[in-house]
C-alpha cells in the first residue's frame, strides 16, 4: 500500500559555468510514497526548482546529476537513464504541473490537442478515444463546457482555467509521480484555494506520489504530509509537516516560520522574526554550515559542515546544535517586545490627514467600427468607483484586494500619476489637484510612495547617494552638503551603512534595495506614504525586516501608510485600519484586527477562509467562490459580488447596490444581509485568534 | 527596537565605488567581453584599423588623390602596391585617402542621425498621447520607403540645383549624401529609441521622480536616457554599417561623391570596364569596402550580443 | 481579426498620402523651378515657360499637389519630355514587370534556402553549424551588391557558359522564358543578399521560442525531439517569418536598383537612375509612387495572412 515511489539519496546537481562546475544542489534525499504529498520548501536560490529538474532529469544544458546520485523511481535507475527511457516516463508515469500556465501552454495550439496528443502518443488512443479521454480529464478539473473548450487557445481563458487545463494534461495519464512547480504562485487567494482543494482531492483519488515545490509555508501546512526545507542548496530540515511546524529544530526553519506574520496577528503583538544577512552565491559558500553566516546560534564549531542526522525517525536535520535545540538549551530570542505600542482602539483615532470622496476613475475604451456604425460608444471601464476612504495622522490604512480590484489605481490617483475622473482628495486641509504636475512643492514633499519592485524602483545609474539625495535638494532645498550629512542619517535610519551611499543599485540585494526605496521616501519628510506591495516581492525573510522597519519608522516618525497589498496577513499585521475592495468598490472597512473575527462581508470571508494558513493543524476550509471573475468593462448589477457571492440572498442582490451597514466601532459592510445574520452564517468560519504551538514557542523562548 | 532588525546586511565586499570608478570599470568589462569574442574582436581590430588609416591616410598616402603623374594600368609592384587606374592614378593612395572620406560622411552622418533620433525618440516615448501617435505613424510610414530610394530621389534633384557658390545652400549640397544618411536614419533611430523609452518610462525610479515634481528635461536626460544608452549604442554600430554601405553604393551609382573624387564605390564604378586589364583597380576599393563593412557588422553583432546578456 | 486588418489598412491608406507628399516635396517643391530643371541650363526661356503651364507649376501648390495625385490616380502620369515623347504610365508598367520578374525568381530561390538555413542555425545555437552559417551570412550580409555583382560576373561568367555576364538585351517585347537564362545572375546575387537577411531573423525566431515555458512542456510530455520542433516550436517561430519576408521587399527594391545597374537590366531599378540623371520628375515621381504601393501590397498581404496563421490576433 505505501510502496515507495521514488527514492533519491546523495543526488547533487551542478552548473557549468566558465569552465567551472558549480555545486547547485548537495546530498539531497527524499522518499515519496504512494498516496503522499512531499513539499519542497525554499526561498529563491535555495535550489527548490533544481532539486524537482534533477530527479526528472530534465536540467539545462550546462547542467548534470553528478556522478554518485541516486534516484530510482518505481525501482528504476533514473539517475542513468537514457534520453528514450526518459521520453517515455515523461508525460505517463512522470507528470509536471508547471508554474505559469499561460507560458506553459503552445499559445498557437488549441488546447484540447494539446492535452489530446499526450494521451495519443502515451495510450496509443486513436483521435475519437482521446478526445473523449481529454473531455473526462476536463471534466475531473471541474471545466465547465469540455467540448467546447477542447476549441480554444490558451490566451482566450483565464488565470484559473489555464492552470486547471494545465492540471488536466499532467493527470490524464494517471502519472505515479507527479511534480508540481509553484502552481499557485501568480494566482489570487480565492481561486489558490479552489486549485489547491482540486489538487489535494486528485492526488488522494489517484492514489499518485506528488512533490509540490513552493515559497509559501501556508500551502505545505495545508497541502503535504511531508516537508522538506532547503537553503542554498541543501536540506536543511525533512520531517512531516505536523513536527515540523510543532517544533522546529533547525535554526533556519525556525526563522522562517517566525518571520511571517499569522493571521491575526498585528504590529502591536510582537516584533516578526527576521533573518539578516542573504543567501550565499554559489560560487561563494561559506565552508562549514551554508546558514552559518545568518544564524543567530553559530558556534565556532558551525565552521565544520554539518552532517544530516537522523534525530527520529523519519526526520532529518541538518545542524550540529539540534540536540541542545531539542532540549531546550538554547533558544532563538524571539523579540517579544514590538517596538509599536499597543494602544486601546479609542485611542487609534486621530486627526484626519488624508479624505478622499467620491473617486472615480473610469478608463475610457476605444469604439470599434461596430460602435462607429451604430453610433454608440463602449461602456467605460469602471476601474474605480466612487470610492470614499481617509488616513489618519501616524496611523496604517491598508487596503487588500485581489487582482482587478482597482487599487492600484486608487493609489495612483491619490499620489497624482493617473488623473481622476471624479471626486475628491483633500491632504492636510488642501483639497489637492489632479495630477502630480499641478501640486504644489509642498504636498509633494509630504506625500509620498513606496513601490512594490525593489529592482525598478531605484535608477540603475545612480549612486544610492544621489537617489535619496535628490529629494532632500529638490523638496526641501538643502545644499549638497546638508543633503549629504542627512543621506547618513537616513541609510542609518533603514538599518544600512551610511557607506552604502557611495554603492549602485546593483551591489544590492533585494531587500537592500526597498530600505533605500524607503529611505528615499522618508527623505522628503512626508505626513504620508503610500505602500504598493512593498513587500511582495521579497523573500518572506526580508519581508519580516522591512515590515519592521515600517512599523518602527511610522512609530518615530509619526507618518501615516496607505498600504495595499493582496496578502491579508501582511496587511493586517502592519495596518490599524482595512478596508476591502473587490471590482473597483470598496465593501468593508474596519479595524485590523477586526478583520479576522465576524461579522465580515460575505467576500471579506471568502478572502479569509481562502488564506493557506501556516499550521498545519488548522486546516482551512476554502469557501469555494467560482473563479469566473467579471471583467470590469462588464460588471454585474446591484451587489457587484453577486456572480460570486455565496450567500446571496436573491434578487435584491442583483437589482440594488447594497446600503452600508455601521457595525459601531469604526466597522462599516456593504451587504443586503443584516449583521447579525452575518454573524451567525459565519460561525462556522471563524478564525479563532489563538496563539498556535509555534506561535507559543517564540514567546516562550523569547 | 527589534533586536534582529539591528543587524545590518553588509556585504562581504565593501567596495566603495565612485561613480567615475563605476563607468570606467563598466567601459572596461565592456571592452574586455568584446575583445575577448573572436568574431567581435576581429571585427573591432579591423574597425581599428581602418580607423587609424583615416587619420592617417593622407601621411600614408604616397600621391594626391588625383596625381596622374604615373603611367596608366601600371600592375601593383614597387612605388604602386596597388597599381594605377586608366588615368595613371595611384590606387593605393586613392584607397587610402577614401578611408577619411567615407568615416567623414558615414560617420558624421550616423552620428547626426544617432543624436536627433534619440532626441525625437526619447521625447515623444516619454510624451506619449496624440503628438506621439502623429509622429510614430509619420516615421512608420516612411520606414516604408527604402532608404536607397530615398537617398538617390534627394541627391538626383540636390544634384540638379544652382546655388551661389559659398551660399549656406551650396554648402548644404556639399554636405547632401551626409544629410541624407542623417535623414533616412533618424526615423529608425527615434523608433528604435520610443520603444526602449517606453519600456524603461513604466519602471519605477521614473514614476519616483514624477512624484517628486521632476520637470520632464531632468526626468528624460538624468532619469531615462541612462538606461537607454546601451540600446542606443547598438542601434548606433549597426546603423554605421549601413551608412557605409548607403554611402558606397551611392557613389557606384554616381548618386553619391562626384568624380575625381577618391570615394570607393565611385571607385569602383570607374574600374569596372577595365576589370579584364586592371582588375586591381577594381579590386581594392572593392576589397575595403567589403572588409570594413564586415568589420562594423561583427563589432556591431558583438556589442548587441554584450548589451542583451547584460538584459 | 477585422479589427487588426482594418486597421492595417487604415495605415496603407495613411502611408500611400503620406509618401505622395513626400515624393511632391521632394520633386516638386524643393527643387524650386522644377520646369528650369527637367529642360536644364541651355533651355530657352519660351520653353521652360511652356513646360511650367503643363505640369500647371503656375497653380498654387495645394491644387498642384491634387491636380497630380488626382492625374495619377486616374492613370494619366504625363509623358517624357524629350522627343518621342512617350507615355510615362508605359514605360514604368513595362519596366516593373521586368524588375518583378527578377523578384520573382530571387524570391522563388531565396525564400526556401534562407528559411532552411535560418531554423538549422537555430536549432544548433551555438554548434560549429549555426556559427558558420551565422559567420557566412553576416559577410554576405556586409557586401554591398555592387561588389557580389560584379565578383559573379567577372568570375563565375566569364568562366561558365551557362550564365551570360550582362542583362542587356531584354527589351519590352521578350518573354519570361527568354529573359530566364539572363536573370539568373542578377537572381543570384540578389538572392545572396536575401538569404543572410531572412536567415538570420528566422535563426533569432528559432532562438526565441526554444526558450520558451510551452517547448519544456511540450518535452515533458514526453514528445520525441523531432515533433517538438515541428509542431510546436516551427508553428510559432515561422508566422513571424511571413513579415519578415514582407518586410524585405524594400530591403529586395534597393537591392535591386543597384543590381540593375551592376548588370545592365532594364527594370524600374535602372530606369530610375536614368530618369535621375534625365531629371525627368514625372517619371521619378511615378516610380517611386509604383515602388511604394508594391511594398505595401506585399506588407498587406503579409498581415492578412499572419492574421490567418496566428490565432492570437482574434482578440487583440
Ligand atoms: S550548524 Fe551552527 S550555524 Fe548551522 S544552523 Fe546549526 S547552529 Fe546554526
Ligand atoms: S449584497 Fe448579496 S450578493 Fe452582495 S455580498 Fe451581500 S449577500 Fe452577497
Amino acid at each position: 500500500m505505501n510502496e515507495t515511489v521514488l527514492r533519491v539519496e546523495n543526488l547533487g546537481i551542478s552548473y557549468r559555468m566558465r569552465n567551472r562546475w558549480l555545486p547547485a544542489v548537495r546530498d539531497f534525499q527524499v522518499r515519496v510514497r504512494r498516496g503522499q504529498i512531499h513539499g519542497i520548501v525554499g526561498e529563491s536560490g535555495s535550489g527548490k526548482s533544481t532539486v524537482v529538474q534533477g530527479i526528472i532529469r530534465y536540467l539545462a544544458e550546462n547542467g548534470r546529476t553528478d556522478p554518485g546520485s541516486v534516484i530510482e523511481f518505481l525501482g528504476r535507475d533514473l539517475a542513468n537513464a537514457s534520453r528514450q527511457e526518459l521520453q517515455k516516463l515523461w508525460g505517463a508515469q512522470v507528470s509536471i504541473v508547471p508554474q505559469h500556465p499561460m507560458s506553459a501552454l503552445n499559445p498557437s495550439i488549441r488546447v484540447g490537442e494539446q492535452v489530446a496528443e499526450i494521451v495519443r502518443l502515451h495510450a496509443g488512443l486513436g483521435r475519437a478515444a482521446a478526445r473523449e479521454a481529454v473531455i473526462r480529464a476536463f471534466q475531473r478539473v471541474n471545466l465547465a463546457d469540455p467540448e467546447t473548450l477542447l476549441e480554444r487557445y490558451p490566451h482566450e481563458l483565464s488565470g484559473g482555467m489555464q492552470q486547471r487545463i494545465v492540471i488536466a494534461m499532467a493527470l490524464i495519464t494517471s502519472p505515479q509521480l507527479l511534480i508540481l512547480d509553484e502552481p499557485t504562485t501568480n494566482l489570487d487567494v480565492t481561486t489558490e484555494a479552489v486549485i489547491l482543494d482540486l489538487v489535494r482531492k486528485l492526488i488522494r483519488e489517484e492514489q499518485a506520489a506528488a512533490i509540490y515545490v513552493t515559497h509559501n509555508l501556508g500551502v505545505i501546512a495545508q497541502l503535504c504530509d511531508r516537508v522538506t526545507v532547503m537553503y542554498a542548496g541543501e536540506i536543511m530540515e525533512e520531517g512531516t509537516v505536523n513536527d515540523l511546524f510543532a517544533r522546529p529544530l533547525h535554526p533556519y526553519t525556525f526563522g522562517l516560520l517566525n518571520s511571517i506574520p499569522r493571521p491575526g496577528q498585528t504590529k502591536r503583538d510582537r516584533a516578526l522574526i527576521t533573518i539578516p544577512g542573504r543567501p550565499p552565491s554559489l560560487t561563494e559558500l561559506p565552508q562549514g554550515c551554508v546558514y552559518a553566516p545568518r544564524c543567530p546560534l553559530a558556534i565556532e564549531i558551525c565552521r565544520q559542515p554539518p552532517p544530516l542526522e537522523l534525530p527520529a525517525e523519519r526526520h532529518l536535520i541538518r545542524c550540529h546544535r539540534w540536540q541542545e535545540i531539542l532540549r531546550g538549551e538554547v533558544s532563538i530570542s524571539a523579540e517579544a517586545q514590538a517596538g509599536v505600542d499597543d494602544i486601546a482602539i479609542a485611542d487609534l483615532q486621530r486627526e484626519h490627514l488624508l479624505t478622499v470622496s467620491g473617486l472615480t476613475k473610469h478608463f475610457p475604451v476605444r469604439r470599434s467600427l461596430f460602435d462607429l456604425l451604430r453610433g454608440t460608444s463602449p461602456l467605460p471601464i469602471r476601474a474605480v468607483d466612487n470610492v470614499n476612504l481617509s488616513v489618519q495622522k501616524g496611523r496604517t490604512l491598508g487596503l487588500v484586494g485581489e487582482s482587478g480590484s482597482g487599487k492600484t489605481t486608487l493609489s495612483r490617483m491619490i499620489i497624482g500619476l493617473t488623473e481622476r475622473t471624479g471626486g475628491e482628495i483633500t491632504f492636510m486641509g488642501l483639497d489637492i489637484r489632479n495630477h502630480v504636475r499641478e501640486r504644489s512643492k509642498d504636498v509633494l514633499a509630504r506625500l509620498q510612495m513606496i513601490f512594490q519592485n525593489p529592482q525598478n524602483s531605484l535608477n540603475p545609474y545612480l549612486t544610492v547617494g544621489q537617489s535619496i539625495r535628490r529629494p532632500l535638494m529638490k523638496l526641501l532645498g538643502m545644499s549638497r552638503q546638508d543633503a549629504d550629512r542627512e543621506v547618513s542619517r537616513l541609510l542609518r535610519a533603514v538599518n544600512l551603512q551610511p557607506d552604502y551611499a557611495v554603492r549602485y543599485p546593483d551591489e544590492l540585494s533585494g531587500g537592500e534595495k526597498q530600505r533605500v526605496a524607503i529611505a528615499r521616501a522618508f527623505a522628503s519628510d512626508p505626513a504620508l506614504i503610500i505602500c504598493d506591495e512593498p513587500v511582495s516581492s521579497l523573500d518572506v525573510s526580508v519581508q519580516a525586516a522591512v515590515l519592521n522597519l515600517l512599523a518602527r519608522l511610522q512609530e518615530e516618525q509619526d507618518t501615516a501608510y496607505l498600504f495595499i497589498s493582496h496578502d491579508l496577513s501582511v496587511v493586517s499585521y502592519l495596518a490599524d485600519y482595512v478596508a476591502v475592495m473587490y471590482l473597483g468598490e470598496i465593501f468593508e472597512v474596519g479595524y485590523g484586527r477586526d478583520l479576522f473575527e465576524p461579522p465580515m462581508h460575505p467576500y471579506t470571508e471568502a478572502l479569509v477562509s481562502a488564506l493557506p494558513v501556516p499550521d498545519p493543524r488548522r486546516r482551512t476550509r476554502p469557501i469555494p467562490l467560482s473563479d469566473d471573475i467579471p471583467s470590469p468593462r462588464n460588471l454585474p448589477t446591484g451587489c457587484r459580488f453577486h456572480t460570486r457571492c455565496p450567500h446571496k440572498i436573491g434578487r435584491i442582490c442583483e437589482d440594488e447596490v447594497p446600503p452600508w451597514r455601521d457595525e459601531g466601532n469604526g466597522h462599516f459592510i456593504r451587504c443586503h444581509i443584516p449583521l447579525d445574520e452575518l454573524q451567525a452564517k459565519q460561525q462556522a468560519y471563524a478564525q479563532p485568534a489563538a496563539e498556535t504551538a509555534w506561535g507559543l514557542m517564540g514567546k516562550e523562548q523569547g | 527596537m527589534a533586536q534582529a532588525e539591528q543587524i545590518t546586511e553588509t556585504e562581504a565586499s565593501s567596495r566603495k565605488s565612485k561613480p567615475l570608478n563605476h563607468s570606467i570599470a563598466a567601459t572596461t568589462e565592456f571592452l574586455r567581453l568584446l575583445f575577448g569574442q573572436l568574431q567581435s574582436g576581429l571585427g573591432a581590430v579591423i574597425v581599428l584599423l581602418f580607423l587609424l588609416l583615416a587619420v592617417l591616410g593622407p601621411i600614408i598616402a604616397p600621391y594626391a588623390a588625383n596625381d596622374q603623374s604615373a603611367l596608366p594600368l601600371l600592375a601593383p609592384g614597387a612605388g604602386h602596391p596597388f597599381g594605377t587606374d586608366a588615368l595613371g592614378r595611384d590606387v593605393f593612395s586613392r584607397v587610402m585617402l577614401g578611408t577619411q572620406s567615407i568615416f567623414v560622411t558615414a560617420g558624421t552622418g550616423t552620428l547626426i542621425a544617432v543624436v536627433l533620433g534619440a532626441a525625437v525618440g526619447l521625447f515623444i516615448g516619454y510624451q506619449g498621447g496624440l503628438l506621439d501617435e502623429v509622429i510614430s505613424r509619420a516615421i512608420d510610414a516612411f520606414l516604408a520607403l527604402p532608404a536607397l530610394l530615398i537617398a538617390l530621389v534627394v541627391l538626383g534633384v540636390v544634384k540638379n540645383l544652382d546655388f551661389v557658390a559659398g551660399s549656406w545652400q551650396a554648402l548644404l549640397a556639399d554636405s547632401s549624401v551626409l544629410l541624407v544618411i542623417a535623414l533616412v536614419y533618424v526615423p529608425i533611430v527615434a523608433r528604435v529609441i520610443r520603444s526602449s523609452t517606453l519600456e524603461v518610462k513604466t519602471r519605477e525610479f521614473v514614476q519616483a521622480a514624477q512624484i517628486r515634481g521632476e520637470s520632464r528635461v531632468y526626468i528624460i536626460f538624468r532619469e531615462i536616457l541612462p538606461s537607454v544608452v546601451p540600446a542606443l549604442v547598438v542601434e548606433a554600430s549597426l546603423r554605421f554599417s549601413y551608412a557605409i554601405f548607403l554611402v558606397a553604393s551611392l557613389g557606384f551609382l554616381g548618386a553619391g561623391a562626384r568624380p575625381p573624387s577618391p570615394d570607393w564605390g565611385l571607385m569602383v564604378n570607374e574600374n569596372r570596364r577595365i576589370y579584364q586589364v586592371a582588375p586591381w583597380a577594381l579590386a581594392y576599393p572593392a576589397a575595403a569596402i567589403a572588409l570594413l563593412v564586415v568589420g562594423v557588422n561583427l563589432t556591431s553583432d558583438g556589442i548587441k550580443r554584450i548589451v542583451q546578456k547584460r538584459g | 481579426m477585422g479589427r487588426f486588418l482594418l486597421r492595417r489598412l487604415a495605415f496603407f491608406v495613411f502611408t500611400l498620402i503620406f509618401t505622395s507628399l513626400l515624393v511632391f516635396v521632394l520633386t516638386r517643391v524643393l527643387p524650386g523651378d522644377v520646369a528650369r530643371i527637367i529642360l536644364g541650363r541651355e533651355a530657352g526661356e519660351d520653353q521652360v515657360a511652356a513646360l511650367r503651364v503643363e505640369l500647371g507649376l503656375d497653380q498654387p501648390l495645394v491644387i498642384q499637389y491634387l491636380d497630380w495625385v488626382g492625374d495619377f490616380a486616374r492613370g494619366d502620369w504625363g509623358k517624357t519630355f524629350v522627343s518621342p515623347r512617350q507615355d510615362i504610365r508605359e514605360i514604368v508598367l513595362q519596366r516593373a514587370e521586368k524588375s518583378g520578374w527578377l523578384a520573382l525568381v530571387t524570391l522563388v530561390m531565396a525564400v526556401p534556402i534562407s528559411i532552411t538555413l535560418g531554423v538549422i542555425a537555430g536549432l544548433r545555437e551555438g554548434k560549429f553549424l549555426d556559427s558558420l552559417i551565422s559567420l557566412l551570412s553576416l559577410s554576405v550580409v556586409s557586401l554591398p551588391e555592387f561588389v557580389t555583382g560584379l565578383f559573379l560576373i567577372n568570375i563565375v561568367a566569364r568562366n561558365s557558359d551557362f550564365f551570360p555576364a550582362s542583362s542587356s538585351g531584354i527589351g519590352p517585347g521578350t518573354t519570361f522564358m527568354e529573359a530566364l537564362p539572363k536573370l539568373w545572375l542578377p537572381a543570384i546575387t540578389a538572392t545572396l543578399v536575401l538569404i543572410a537577411y531572412i536567415a538570420r531573423l528566422t535563426r533569432a525566431g528559432v532562438i526565441e521560442e526554444l526558450k520558451r515555458d510551452y517547448v519544456r512542456t511540450a518535452v515533458l510530455k514526453g514528445l520525441p525531439y523531432r515533433v517538438v520542433v515541428i509542431k510546436h516550436v516551427l508553428r510559432n517561430a515561422l508566422i513571424p517569418t511571413i513579415t519578415v519576408i514582407a518586410n524585405s521587399t524594400g530591403w529586395l527594391i534597393s537591392g535591386l536598383v543597384v543590381i540593375e545597374f551592376v548588370y545592365g537590366y532594364r527594370g524600374l531599378g535602372s530606369l530610375l537612375i536614368a530618369a535621375i540623371e534625365n531629371r525627368n520628375l514625372p517619371q521619378i515621381q511615378a516610380i517611386v509612387m509604383v515602388t511604394v504601393s508594391v511594398i505595401l501590397v506585399a506588407n498587406f498581404l503579409a498581415d492578412m495572412l499572419y492574421s490567418i496563421l496566428n490565432p492570437r490576433i482574434t482578440l487583440s
